[in-house]
């Protein structure tokens, strides 16, 4: 018997182990470095991603290898995926490998980029309503950034020579949405939100390259939820239509069935992608996507436009640092190209290159910090050491005036 | 006028004369059901509810348990919570107390999942046939204050969190100690409850308190009848808010031999339902409402449950005699 | 000798000429011949103690039979036990007059007829030697005869019985008391105590004390439908009769209440006295008071004594019906609801007597205190100054069991019950 009891607690010993406690010392923080993802994972990746992409596997797994920016032959000369940062004026580099980075919708400003104490009220109150904040609409503030790596990414300037127009798709709009004021540098753009649901705010910037026209989409997707809001209205919003046809290039998030108003991703989720033009599935478009550490994956879109990635999990402080509610963001780039010959601005063009970007925000699995295995040993531990403790006192404590115990079994 | 009235006597004759144990018995089980299952008929009936409904059994809670809300409430920011959001605090707590004056701690006895689930593992150990375990008088009276010390932590660590005192991580911390949040969602197959958070010194603290807690709770529960509820905060609010409720235990002491039936079944051991032939409103902190006494008591009209004034249970004898003797012929 | 003159013409058997026989045979026709429209059940219980009594019959118990000296022994354990139970307080003048032996002379008739009867070579009623002796330790009296019967080559046994039973600690106190109790039974009878055969024995004590329950009931109806001679008879069988047959008659008994209710009956004239009794308990063949009052006209409507009322009227109610809660159960029964005077407090006794007077409208009381039952004669004056501060009237009569004061008794109890009956003119 005693054997046993020991065997069930180094068995949750170890078992608790491996779920938790590997954290990943310093350094070995990247990819191939002997961090995570492991080796495994990786070939995984190539499979998956080899098999996604049938025949043509070659360099399509050459595509899915995950590799840092600065690894790239065609990234910025420096190397450096901050330097995209100071890429001149934006829309800067609209084309991978171009100096500049991709212009990109946040809801966070630069340097506030170490994680944000988002979604503390959906996680913190387990879905409860606190009461007070009924009072006037949010309004929601989001930045235009230019970069590859959503903790380098610094604002993007303005520049003359870009047309540039927004368009928000609020759940109370028309499908084809309203258009919104330009930018103002520093400030952002913000717009208000009266209803329940999703926003969705387009940028589109076009500008002439020598003979190319650069079209780039930025797109953010908002969501606005309360907890006691009206049930019909998010049921509603659940169910809206979530691209724009008049979109030139545009990614959307695959959305899983049973997701609610407060959904959040985690990393280690899988999460796919759909690139669309003009409301269209798009195949073949060249998609990036870039972890809140800047870990780069690309993919490129099936014949549905669809294109999935795991978001790998990038964030290893120091356990007394950790923030459970960490805030991190990630960013998607699609890319595509077509000859196609027009005039713009008066200016002919041979050729056009579209890129859209898409940013959303994922927060620290459970299972990085959360352990079932300590939960249930302590909690087994617990029951034992109680039952126990109760089975022995019953047992052995003669308590004056209960010497007597009848036996309850005959 | 004169027909009714023979014709009430006889529906009150019968609901004294009910199988008392059996009816409780399955009341708390569609209790159970409701508040444990109702979530996913769509049933909401908020976020005050007066026992423990728990809020972390997100997908079948049929509302939410007020202890929650009201540490999120009380865990705001010092100027948001004495501004604005102090208000919809005190709305909060205006809703609980009506809710909770309609059944008063009957909540407790006939209502609470919790309450009901130690009384399943009491059933459970009564089966095995396992004595029960009883408190001394001086331990009783030592432990029946816990419960006050809980709610005051309660209320006074959200505060220190809003003033920024001590870490969110403890938020909230009674849920956070709680044997509900763990047990409940079992119950619809959320096992998320079950880990220990070790995201911070605070978060593995007080997760691993709460998981002792939970088998604490169990063991506890399977050789003491109603555990917890010595030890419930929510138990110390009712007593706080008990006054104008509308469900009573009333005690005629003319009429009580002081025999002690009543504090025989009681499951909280409760002296003064026995002892006490002054008192009118008998209803102590520590009652559950639960009415096993009324059930119990030999002597008509001794004890008796009233709505807004109109006794709605009333002890009789024959209705001892027959719940007695059925008793007899029951178990094992 | 002390027959009053009368001779009774009884079966010419050797005990059957015996002055005790008499006695027993005395009282018994003054209660049956001096009443008309007795019920017929009542035959049951007049044959039994004629039987018993008059003719010294033999009453056949089950198992080894465990006597009693007091209601404070959970007889629901004896039974469980496999044992009878049978109480052996005692009536007689005759045992009496022999216990004087062992007792002062100004001691409770009571305690001196059982010692008497315990010492006798002829014991009526005629159950048998007992196993065992179980003396709760309550009064006095008692307590000192524990060692007298165990001189009289008894096994005794001494249950220890709390003085106070306000406090946790006594009701605890005597919850392992019983405990011990049981495990005494368990030594005496070889056998266990088991969920099984316990919740038979409370199943048999409980439908006896339902029957009782219900008879009770009966006599709160005004005018009343039962005697309180007869009522006293019923329990007093108790004492030694085979519960199941007893419980059986008494069922049959309110039937004929039940009937009689319906019919309208009056047992006694509407303008009859009612009278609540208390006080040192009357037992067969002791039924002077009782007799006496109903004879002058009044009707002993309730009583609190434990003899009758006390011994039946309160139930055990059991949360688990396992061993050990069944046991704690009974034991409290035994204690909390008691209303003996030997507890330090006598709270309970008059709240008990004024619910009493309340419930079964009685118009006075009337205490009986035997001669040396030196607690009743204490708590006498409480008792009057909570009556007094009610405006009940109240007869408190010291006595033994001697027939002498009968004249005497007889005079005042009609005066009382004269001043009932103005006092009730009066007030319609």
């Amino acid at each position: 018997m005693l054997r046993l009891k020991l065997c069930v607690l180094a068995m949750l010993a170890a078992l608790s182990a491996s779920s938790y406690g590997e954290e990943a010392p310093d350094g070995a923080r990247r990819f191939g470095q002997g961090g995570k993802p492991s080796e495994a994972q990786i070939a995984e990746w190539r499979t998956r991603r080899a098999a996604q992409n049938g025949s043509e596997s070659a360099p399509a797994a050459a595509a899915a290898m995950p590799h840092r920016h600065d690894d790239m032959p065609a990234a910025a000369p420096a190397g450096k995926p901050e330097e995209a940062g100071h890429g001149p004026v934006w829309p800067g580099g609209m084309a991978l490998g171009m100096r500049g980075g991709a212009l990109w919708l946040s809801d966070t400003p630069p340097m506030r980029g170490e994680g944000g104490r988002g979604g503390m009220r959906a996680s913190g109150m387990a879905g409860m309503e606190m009461g007070g904040g009924h009072g006037a609409p949010v309004t929601k503030r989001v930045w235009l950034r230019s970069g590859n790596d959503p903790l380098k990414s610094g604002f993007a300037h303005d520049d003359a020579e870009a047309a540039v127009e927004s368009v928000l798709v609020t759940p109370r709009s028309k499908p084809e949405g309203e258009p919104l004021p330009a930018a103002d540098g520093h400030k952002g753009l913000s717009f208000e939100m009266p209803a329940q649901g999703f926003y969705r705010l387009y940028l589109t910037s076009r500008k002439l390259q020598g003979d190319t026209l650069a079209v780039a989409v930025a797109k953010m997707e908002v969501g606005n939820f309360t907890h006691d809001g009206d049930e019909d209205e998010v049921a509603a919003a659940l169910q809206a239509p979530r691209a724009l046809d008049s979109a030139p290039l545009e990614i959307v998030r695959e959305r899983k069935q049973d997701e609610k108003k407060f959904f959040q991703l985690k990393s280690g989720d899988e999460q796919a992608f759909f690139v669309l033009q003009k409301g269209l599935p798009l195949q073949g478009a060249r998609v990036r996507f870039v972890s809140h550490q800047g870990w780069v994956k690309e993919g490129v879109s099936d014949e549905m436009g669809r294109v999935s990635f795991q978001l790998v999990r990038d964030y290893y402080p120091p356990w007394d640092e950790f923030q459970k509610r960490f805030k991190a963001t990630y960013l998607v780039i699609a890319e595509t190209g077509s000859v196609e010959s027009g005039s713009f601005n008066g200016q002919p063009y041979s050729g056009v290159r579209y890129q859209s970007t898409l940013s959303g925000n994922y927060y620290p699995s459970p299972d990085d910090y959360q352990s079932y295995a300590w939960g249930l040993g302590i909690g087994m531990g617990m029951l034992m050491f109680c039952g126990v403790a109760v089975y022995l006192y019953r047992r052995r404590r003669v308590k004056p005036y209960r010497e007597e115990h009848f036996d309850e079994q005959h | 006028m004169n027909s009714t009235k023979p014709r009430l006597q006889a529906l009150r004759d019968a609901v004294n004369h009910v199988q008392f144990n059996r009816f409780r018995f399955w009341f708390q089980f569609a209790a159970f059901v409701l508040f444990v299952y109702g979530g996913y008929i769509s049933i909401n009936l908020g976020s005050h509810m007066p026992f423990f409904s728990c809020g972390y059994n997100q997908e079948g809670r049929a509302g939410v348990c007020y202890l929650l809300p009201l540490q999120h409430q009380l865990g705001q920011p010092w100027p948001r919570l004495f501004g604005m959001a102090g208000i919809a605090v005190l709305t909060g707590f205006l809703m609980f107390a009506l809710w909770f004056i309609v059944l008063n701690k009957g909540w407790c006895g006939f209502v609470c999942p919790l309450g009901t689930l130690q009384d399943w593992l009491t059933a459970l150990r009564r089966r095995i046939g396992i004595r029960y375990s009883t408190y001394s008088q001086g331990q009783f009276a030592q432990l029946t204050r816990v419960k006050y010390l809980l709610l005051a932590l309660l209320v006074l660590i959200p505060l220190g969190i809003g003033g920024g005192l001590f870490s969110h991580n403890m938020s909230p911390p009674f849920c956070l100690i709680c044997p509900a949040r763990m047990i409940l969602p079992m119950f619809t197959g959320d096992f998320s409850q079950f880990t220990v958070d070790f995201s911070s010194k605070t978060s593995m603290i007080m997760t691993a308190t709460g998981v002792s807690v939970m088998s604490l709770f169990l063991v506890g529960s399977f050789v003491k009848k109603r555990f917890f509820c010595f030890f419930c905060p929510m138990s110390a609010l009712h007593y706080l808010l008990s006054k104008p409720a509308l469900l009573k235990l009333k005690k005629d002491g003319s009429k009580c031999t002081r025999c002690g039936d009543c504090y025989n079944v009681c499951d909280m051991e409760i002296k003064e339902i026995a002892d006490d032939v002054r008192t009118a409103n008998i209803m102590t902190d520590d009652c559950t409402l639960c009415l096993k006494c009324v059930a119990s008591c030999p002597e008509k009209g001794a004890l008796q449950a009233s709505f807004a004034g109109i006794p709605i249970f009333v002890s009789t004898e024959e209705g001892f005699i027959k719940r007695m003797g059925k008793g007899a012929h029951h178990g094992k | 000798m002390e027959n009053n003159g009368k001779v009774i013409p009884i079966h010419a058997e050797p005990y059957g000429r015996s002055r005790q026989a008499g006695e027993a045979q005395d009282v018994l026709s003054h209660l049956v011949e001096d009443f008309e429209d007795n019920p017929a059940s009542m035959q049951y219980f007049y044959d039994l103690f004629r039987r018993v009594y008059c003719h010294g019959e033999e009453v056949p118990h089950r198992g080894m039979l465990v006597g009693t000296t007091c209601i404070q022994a959970p007889e629901e354990l004896i039974y469980a036990f496999g044992a009878t139970p049978m109480r052996l307080c005692n009536g007689s003048y005759h045992y009496d007059q022999k216990g004087a032996d062992f007792m002062p002379s100004k001691s409770c008739s009571l305690v001196k007829a059982t010692l008497g009867m315990l010492s006798a070579e002829t014991q009526i009623p005629k159950v048998g030697k007992p196993d065992m002796i179980v003396n709760p330790t309550t009064c006095d009296q008692k307590k000192k005869s524990s060692a007298m019967i165990g001189g009289m080559g008894y096994k005794v046994y001494d249950l220890e019985f709390p003085n106070v039973k306000e406090s946790e600690a006594s009701r605890v106190y005597w919850q392992r008391s019983v405990r011990q109790f049981a495990a005494e039974l368990r030594t005496l009878t070889g056998r266990k105590l088991t969920r099984k055969n316990l919740k038979a024995a409370m199943e048999k004590t409980g439908r006896a004390q339902a029957a009782f329950r219900t008879l009770h009931n009966f006599r709160r109806k005004s005018p009343s439908l039962l005697l309180g001679k007869d009522a006293f008879l019923v329990t007093n069988a108790y004492f030694f009769d085979d519960i199941e047959r007893w419980t059986l008659a008494v069922e049959k008994l309110n039937e004929e209440l039940a009937q009689r209710e319906k019919a309208g009956f009056k047992a006694v004239q509407s303008k009859a006295p009612r009278v609540l009794f208390t006080g040192s308990p009357p037992i067969f063949p002791n039924l002077k008071l009782p007799l006496l009052i109903e004879e002058a006209g009044g009707v002993v409507v309730a009583d609190e004594t434990c003899s009758a009322n006390r011994m039946l009227y309160d139930m055990t109610a059991v949360d688990e019906w396992l061993v050990n809660d069944m046991v704690d159960s009974l034991a409290d029964k035994y204690l909390k609801p008691c209303t003996c005077p030997i507890f330090t407090k006598n709270e309970d006794r008059k709240r008990r007597l004024l619910a009493l007077m309340r419930d079964f409208n009685a118009d006075g009381v009337v205490y009986q205190a035997f001669a040396g039952c030196q607690v009743y004669e204490m708590e006498y004056r409480s008792v009057a100054e909570e009556f007094n501060r009610m405006g009940i009237p109240m007869l408190y009569v010291e006595t033994d069991y001697s027939p002498d004061d009968k004249g005497q008794l007889s005079t005042r109890i009609e005066a009382f019950l004269e001043s009932l009956k103005n006092r009730k003119k009066q007030r319609a």
